[in-house]
């Protein structure tokens, strides 16, 4: 721990003064970006609102992958156990309404998280091995069942009838009020105005309900006896067990909420966003949610920031592909602005690669009028790559996520 | 010797079934004569669902309607397949003694090029590609951008607001083609016409022709820029842009077939203003007819404008009198070859929208 507050990076992310300056300028940046640059659609209600529907599978297949990991289990499974969320939550969704079709995801998910655990710790399968198996057995299961189900109900080998959908709601006055304020183009009023109204105009209810999963992890990891109980075991199961922890028991139950996690952010997309389920629809998102846990260090809060660079790319993406090369403008200054402060430090190398880095790009927007899609699809997974290469002396897993455990035996 | 008994029980047992197997066989051929049989294999997406499998499979059940001597034998396609399980699923077909044999999808490509080579005398068509050099193969290849051409037209007379979209599925040259037809289309109504354009998915990333979430997201953000027509070549992703458009009291255009038509496009029906068709079902039936009637030549066959392969829907009737009559003038126009239909979006220019 000690090394961690040494650091200087660490320091100013973690003291809250300067997060809420940098983020403060970061906003202001944004704002006048947009203001220079006319392209409105970067803080709009809209974009606001689409990166919060791209993000809730991402976080909830997330959140599922920190659940097994902080238990001291590698959870390669989750696009599986999503898969047979989609899957449970559309069919379960067109026979008995949508909110059955949410809890039905959940329970698909749970039981692939249990057969996970089964095979992982008390058959003692390689946890890669295992996760694996359970990815290819989700897809396969998915298929079969809806051979068996969904012909014959108006849907087709790969598709399921539609579902009824669950309703949306907006905060009466303050929302129209911040829209029409965030159309009014005023420097960083109107851009704040804009979020927070996406963040309050027809949201979906079950979007709410998702979301009240990061909480809940975080009080339940970080504040009660069970959440301390797992953490130890993914530390240092021998030792929990010698104190009297049931690791068994507390990967199980772990495994468990890790597979409800996935299959609750599967039924979102097939019971929420699409309206029906679609087979191949979760396209890799689960992979997605294990590097948003290595993204955000295997914390809440971390996993909440990796799915939603992640969904934030995908909003701006599909919506408006020159909001994109406008944020090259912000680019350029960040980059910039951290130069300069090399310099102070007559860190040669670093103002050179920095500025290098601004130069680099102002041409670069200079030049082209937009930035290959190719790019910007690839980003995010760019940035995670950065990160596990140059902060992965900072990240923290857990010590014992992929060791395989005996009871009783020293490992 | 309880072991002996048992095994000469099982290998018995073995004979009997071997014998009565080879009976059922001869019988099966005493009774009925043996048909002749006609596969076909399809893309991800089922032969019931409403799209272009289904479109080839009513060309094929067309043919074996008025051919009852021909039986048929289909295998779908999934989500997991690679080129290698593509292969094995021609390979089966060829092995239940299908021949001619009806491809759907260009994603079969590298398969049928080597299935191809190995059965020389079986004879193959291909959806959406042509494998040139390939003497047992002919393709159908859609003049897909004369449809988005003309649907474009119809978007540009449409848009109120003087502004339409354009989602891709895969950023491809397949798609890039309907992207520059539709682009076409609206600059040859009006060059002033605001446009916006985006992809769900980049290659080899091909989850954008099944993404109706991020079509919805993408539709949303161009109505919410001004658009109020969008038009998506992206499968089952166009399904989140009618839905979008639904919602917004906007309009949407589908693509390959009547997509009003479609059951899981039924809540959204009222707002698909058409669909850019492209008729696979007219060209499987002409490969089939031709390999009946022994005209069958390899290499690329074009359906276009000229001969029925593509084409618009009025489902609904949300194109007015007007606007039909001048979307059909168009389209005899290029079936005379008058307007010539570019398949490079970059060639044409509008207003960023």
């Amino acid at each position: 721990m000690s090394t961690l507050k040494e650091n200087r990076l660490w320091r100013i992310i973690t003291s809250p003064s300067r997060m809420m300056l940098t983020v403060a300028g970061v906003v202001i940046l944004v704002s006048v970006v947009r203001q220079f640059t006319g392209i409105s659609d970067i803080t709009s209600p809209g974009a606001a609102g689409a990166t919060i529907r791209f993000t809730i599978p991402l976080l909830m297949a997330g959140l599922g992958g920190l659940w097994a990991e902080r238990s001291g289990v590698i959870n390669i499974g989750l696009e599986g156990m999503m898969i047979l969320g989609t899957w449970f939550g559309a069919w379960f969704g067109y026979l008995y309404g949508p909110w059955v079709g949410i809890f039905a995801g959940a329970v698909g998910g749970a039981l692939a998280g249990l057969l996970h655990a089964i095979l992982t710790v008390r058959v003692g399968i390689d946890q890669a091995v295992s996760g694996l198996a359970i990815n290819l057995l989700g897809a396969g299961t998915a298929r079969f069942l809806s051979g068996v189900f969904f012909i014959g109900a108006g849907g087709d080998v790969n598709v399921s009838p539609q579902v009824k959908s669950i309703s949306s709601f907006t905060v009466p006055g303050l929302s129209p009020f911040l829209t029409s304020l965030g159309q009014k183009h005023i420097l960083v009023i109107s851009d704040v105005a804009g979020v927070v109204a996406g963040f309050i105009t027809s949201i979906n209810w079950a979007s709410l309900v998702m979301i009240l999963a990061l909480p809940l992890t975080s009080w339940i990891l970080w504040k009660t006896r069970f959440g301390l109980r797992m953490r130890f075991c993914g530390e240092n199961p021998s030792a929990a067990e010698s104190l009297g922890v049931n690791v068994y028991r507390t990967r199980y139950i772990a495994l468990a909420v890790s597979g409800a996690l996935a299959g609750l952010g599967g039924a979102y997309i097939s019971v929420v966003v699409t309206g029906n389920y679609l087979e191949g629809q979760t396209a890799g998102r689960g992979y997605i949610g294990l590097a948003a846990v290595i993204f955000g260090n295997w914390q809440p809060a971390g996993v909440l920031a990796g799915a939603a660079l992640f969904g934030l790319t995908d909003a701006l993406r599909v919506r408006q592909s020159t909001s994109v090369h406008a944020l090259l403008l912000v680019v350029i200054v960040l980059a910039a602005v951290y130069s300069l402060t090399k310099l102070r430090k007559k860190d040669w190398k670093g103002f050179g690669i920095n500025l290098g880095i601004a130069v680099f790009v102002l041409a670069y927007y200079m030049i082209n009028k937009v930035v290959p899609d190719e790019f910007v699809t690839f980003f995010p997974n760019l940035t995670t790559i950065l990160v596990l290469a140059f902060l992965s002396q900072k990240l923290r897993p857990p010590a014992m996520a992929g060791a395989p455990y005996r009871k009783g035996e020293e490992s | 010797m309880q072991k002996k008994t048992l095994g000469r029980a099982l290998a018995g047992a073995v004979a009997a079934s071997l014998a009565l197997s080879v009976v059922s066989l001869n019988g099966t051929a005493a009774s009925a004569a043996p048909k002749k049989l006609v596969g076909i294999a399809f893309d991800l997406g089922g032969k019931e669902q409403p799209g272009f499998n289904q479109l080839a499979y009513i060309g094929f059940k067309a043919f074996l309607k008025t051919h009852p001597g021909w039986a048929e034998k289909d295998l779908q396609g999934n989500a997991a397949d690679t080129d290698a399980s593509r292969a094995q699923r021609l390979k089966l077909l060829i092995a239940a003694g299908a021949n001619p044999v009806v491809v759907v999808g260009y994603s079969y490509e590298n398969a049928l090029k080597a299935v191809a080579k190995a059965n020389p005398k079986v004879k193959f068509a291909i959806v959406d590609d042509n494998i040139a050099g390939a003497k047992n193969v002919e393709g159908l290849l859609f003049k897909a951008e004369q449809g988005s051409y003309l649907v474009g037209a119809a978007a540009a007379l449409s848009s109120k607001s003087k502004s339409v979209g354009f989602i891709g599925g895969v950023n491809i040259p397949l798609i890039q083609a309907f992207e520059a037809g539709f682009k076409a289309g609206v600059a040859k109504i009006d060059p002033t016409i605001k446009y916006q354009s985006a992809y769900a998915s980049n290659p080899p990333d091909f989850s954008g022709f099944n993404a109706p979430d991020k079509g919805h997201e993408s539709a949303l953000g161009m109505f919410q820029n001004g658009a109020d027509v969008v038009y998506s070549a992206a499968g089952s992703t166009g399904q989140g842009a009618h839905k979008a458009a639904f919602e917004q009291k906007k309009w949407s255009i589908g693509v390959d077939a009547d997509e009003a038509l479609y059951a899981s496009n039924a809540p959204y029906k009222t707002a698909i203003l058409t669909s850019a068709l492209k008729n696979v079902d007219v060209g499987v039936a002409s490969f089939l007819s031709d390999v009946v009637a022994n005209k069958f030549t390899p290499d690329a066959h074009l359906f276009d404008a000229a001969n029925g392969g593509v084409g618009f829907t009025t489902t609904g009737g949300y194109l007015s009198a007007d606007i039909v009559a001048k979307v059909k003038a168009l389209q005899k126009q290029i079936a005379s070859g008058a307007i010539v239909v570019p398949t490079d979006p970059k060639t044409v220019t509008l207003p960023q929208g």
